[in-house]
């Protein structure tokens, strides 16, 4: 246990360290990010009467999140690939779980050093306020971090370990991903004044429709896939 | 025994047809696509649970016959659920004058087809030792099958469900049609992956022996 504890808090701290040091990857991301939302910037300006800005600015939010985040996940183990350094984290007296679980707290950690960035950018372009619910804010946010990371996680580590093409992180990330982005979106339309925070018609099930079931969604989600993607990750690992 | 079962499915599949052109039409006309639709929405289904089955057994006995099964599944699976949204569109276009519309069940459909879409690309696409394809792709097939409870709740977040939750038929021939039809199409899906997997291991054998000499 308490091997685990040291070798997971190794991992983040290294990994967190290089990149800071190296700036391999956190410029390249803002620099996406920058684009995606100036790219959809321009398009919600072809909207004459600006009710497309809370829609594309939440949509240039979970895109830029999406794209950047995966440019991260596969540099997370495309970095171990070189000089052998993943044999030795293979080797460390850790089981395969716990290099999971620090790999997914290294990239929640970037991923929201980008997000702390890029939502004030968003916020302003956009000219987007969300009426002083910050807290709920974060934690729409943190969800959705969470989600992308732990299944990027996983799966990045696939693809370096069969030595096959980084595009092809993208679309099975995106695949899976592709329930959470409906509660996601809809929560930051609520957020953003865009959608009235219960919506009747919405379905045909009692709980969904308002911003709490989306949050209760997107926890589940985070709660089932990050489980799985920890339970699973040993058998992606053995040689 | 292969032969005898895609006869029966081929016979079952004509006389659902037949039952549900002449004594068990449905009025207005278009209405008839359900005896294709529906059995093939159960069917690409069960094809994706028989995947999620194969995968774990892979997983736990790491015989290379279960990652086939699996990779024959998805395949099937792929084809039923193609069918199942083409004949979903024309049923969709001819009723409610729209060839696809943001409904849950249609989205939810669609987000299905996609993920084992995907699953088929990660097996082509993996290049290296079979052994890790196979474990990789046994992974992507416990979490895809994950996300289907996801993809169902999800759709939900989308206003307007235009899609009927079920059809009460009015006679007895109109179920039969269905039920002969559910039960042709469960047979020829298991004859094609019963025979796609036959033909995959036979590729596998072939490759391994050209490798030996």
């Amino acid at each position: 246990m308490k091997h685990g504890w040291l070798g997971f808090k190794a991992i983040v701290a290294k990994d967190i360290v290089v990149e800071l040091r190296a700036k391999q990857v956190l410029p390249t991301m803002f620099v996406l990010g920058l684009l995606i939302v100036f790219i959809l910037r321009l398009a919600a300006e072809s909207m004459p009467t600006g009710a497309g800005m809370p829609i594309m600015g939440a949509a240039a939010l979970w895109i830029a999140f999406l794209f950047s985040g995966m440019l991260m996940q596969e540099r997370s183990f495309a970095t171990e690939k070189e000089d052998g350094c993943m044999d030795g984290l293979l080797l460390a007296p850790l089981d395969a779980g716990t290099i999971y679980l620090a790999k997914l707290c290294a990239n929640v950690v970037m991923l929201s050093i980008f997000e702390a960035a890029v939502v004030p950018l968003v916020l302003l372009s956009f000219g987007l306020s969300i009426d002083g619910r910050w807290l709920e804010f974060v934690a729409v946010l943190v969800l959705g971090n969470l989600g992308i990371s732990s299944l990027g996680t996983l799966f990045s580590a696939a693809v370096q370990v069969s030595r096959s093409q980084g595009s092809l992180l993208s679309i099975v990330v995106l695949v899976v991903l592709m329930p959470m982005m409906t509660p996601a979106l809809f929560a930051l339309l609520v957020l953003f004044g865009a959608l009235p925070e219960e919506v009747a018609g919405f379905g045909s099930l009692a709980f969904v429709g308002s911003f709490k079931a989306a949050l209760g969604y997107m926890i589940a989600f985070d709660a089932v896939f990050s489980v799985a993607c920890w339970l699973l990750f040993g058998v992606i690992l053995q040689e | 025994m292969r032969r005898f079962l895609l006869i029966g499915a081929l016979g079952l599949l004509i006389a659902s047809t037949w039952l549900g052109l002449t004594i068990g039409a449905i009025t207005p006309v278009q209405r008839n696509v359900l005896y294709v639709h529906v059995p093939n929405s159960v069917c690409a289904l069960l094809s994706f649970v028989v995947l999620l089955v194969a995968s774990i057994a892979y997983l736990a006995t790491s015989k290379p016959l279960w990652d086939l099964i699996a990779a024959a599944c998805a395949e099937v699976g792929v084809l039923l659920a193609s069918i199942l949204n083409g004949t979903g569109m024309i049923f969709s276009r001819a009723e409610w004058n729209t060839w696809w519309t943001p409904s849950p069940r249609l989205v939810s459909s669609a987000m299905l087809w996609f993920l084992y879409v995907v699953y088929l690309i990660l097996r082509i696409s993996l290049p290296g030792a079979p052994r890790q394809r196979a474990r990789i792709c046994a992974v992507f097939g416990i979490i895809a099958f994950l996300d289907v409870p996801m993809v169902y709740i999800s759709a939900r977040f989308i206003p307007a469900d235009v899609h009927p939750p079920n059809f009460s038929f009015d006679t007895g021939w109109q179920t039969a049609a269905l039920m002969l039809g559910m039960l042709g199409t469960a047979l020829l899906a298991g004859a094609l992956i019963w025979l796609r997997t036959d033909l995959l291991l036979r590729r596998q054998r072939l490759e391994e022996e050209l490798l030996q000499e």
